[in-house]
C-alpha cells in the first residue's frame, strides 16, 4: 500500500494489527496522515483503544482464603 | 535474595524461598487465569494447578527465558486444556472476509466505560467469552499484560505475523462486541 492510498479499511486493519508497535515506517506516515483528516477513523482508533484500556483495567482481588489455600495445596508455610 | 537466587535456592529445596517466588507471582497468575476464564473459582483451581506444575518442574527450568513467562506459558496451557477437554463452541474469526466486513468496517463509538461498574464489566466479560480462547491468551498477554509480540509468540509457540493477525482479529472482534452491546 502506498502513503497516499490509504483508506479507512486500511487504517482500521493497520490500528487494529499495529497499535503497541513503532509507527515509523512508510506505510505507516501514510496512516497517520489519513488519520488526522478522517473523524470516522479517529473514532474507531479511540474505540479500539477504549476497548484495550477496559481490560487492562478490570483486575480482581486475590482473597486471602485463596492464598491460604494454595498455600495448604502446595503443603508451604509462611 | 533477588528471583535468580531465590530460583536457585528453591530448586535446592529451599522451602522458604519456593513460598516467596509463589507470593511474588500468586496475585499476577490469579488474575491472568481470571481474564482467561472469567470465573473465580475456576481462576483459583487454575493458580492452584500452575504453580503445583511449577514446582513439579523446576528442576526444568533453564532460566533463558523469565519465570514470569514460563508461569504465563503453563496457565495457558491448563486453559486451552480445560476448554478442549470441556469442548466449547465459539464463533469462527478465522475467515478475512468475515473481520473486514463484520467487525472492521464500522465506525460505531465507544464512550468511556468506568470498569469498576458492574453492568460494565458484564459487558466486558461476554464480550471476550464469545472469543475463541487462543484468541483471547493472545490478546491478554499482549494487550493486558503487556508483554512484547516476541514474548507473546513464545507462550503460545506462534510466529509474530500470526501473533500479529490473531491479536488484530481479537481487537477488532472485541471492540465491535462492546460497540453492539452498547448500541442495544
Amino acid at each position: 500500500m502506498k502513503k497516499k492510498d490509504a483508506t479507512c479499511k486500511d487504517v482500521m486493519h493497520h490500528i487494529c494489527e499495529n497499535l503497541g508497535e513503532e509507527m515509523n515506517s512508510e506505510k505507516c506516515r501514510g496512516i497517520k496522515e489519513h488519520l488526522e483528516k478522517c473523524t470516522d477513523c479517529q473514532e474507531y482508533f479511540k474505540s479500539v483503544e477504549m476497548t484495550i484500556e477496559c481490560y487492562r483495567k478490570y483486575n480482581i482481588e486475590l482473597p486471602k482464603e485463596a492464598h491460604n489455600r494454595l498455600m495448604n495445596f502446595l503443603g508451604l508455610e509462611e | 535474595m533477588d528471583e535468580k537466587e531465590l530460583i536457585k535456592s528453591a530448586k535446592a529445596g529451599d522451602k522458604k524461598a519456593l513460598t516467596e517466588l509463589v507470593k511474588k507471582y500468586e496475585k499476577t497468575i490469579y488474575n491472568f487465569a481470571f481474564k482467561i476464564c472469567r470465573n473465580p473459582e475456576r481462576a483459583e483451581n487454575i493458580m492452584q494447578e500452575t504453580f503445583y506444575s511449577m514446582i513439579k518442574s523446576l528442576h526444568q527450568f533453564d532460566e533463558k527465558s523469565k519465570l514470569s513467562t514460563w508461569l504465563y506459558r503453563i496457565v495457558a496451557n491448563h486453559c486451552l486444556m480445560e476448554f478442549r477437554k470441556k469442548n466449547y463452541q465459539f464463533v469462527s474469526i478465522d475467515d478475512d472476509d468475515f473481520i473486514e466486513d463484520e467487525y472492521t468496517i464500522d465506525h460505531t463509538s465507544i464512550p468511556y466505560l468506568p470498569v469498576e461498574n458492574n453492568e460494565t464489566r458484564q459487558i466486558l466479560d461476554r464480550a471476550i467469552q464469545k472469543l475463541p480462547p487462543d484468541y483471547r491468551i493472545v490478546f491478554l498477554l499482549r494487550d493486558v499484560e503487556g508483554l512484547s509480540t516476541e514474548e507473546t509468540g513464545k507462550i503460545t509457540e506462534l510466529s509474530v505475523p500470526a501473533v500479529k493477525s490473531r491479536l488484530h482479529r481479537a481487537r477488532a472482534f472485541l471492540r465491535k462486541q462492546i460497540a453492539s452491546e452498547l448500541g442495544s
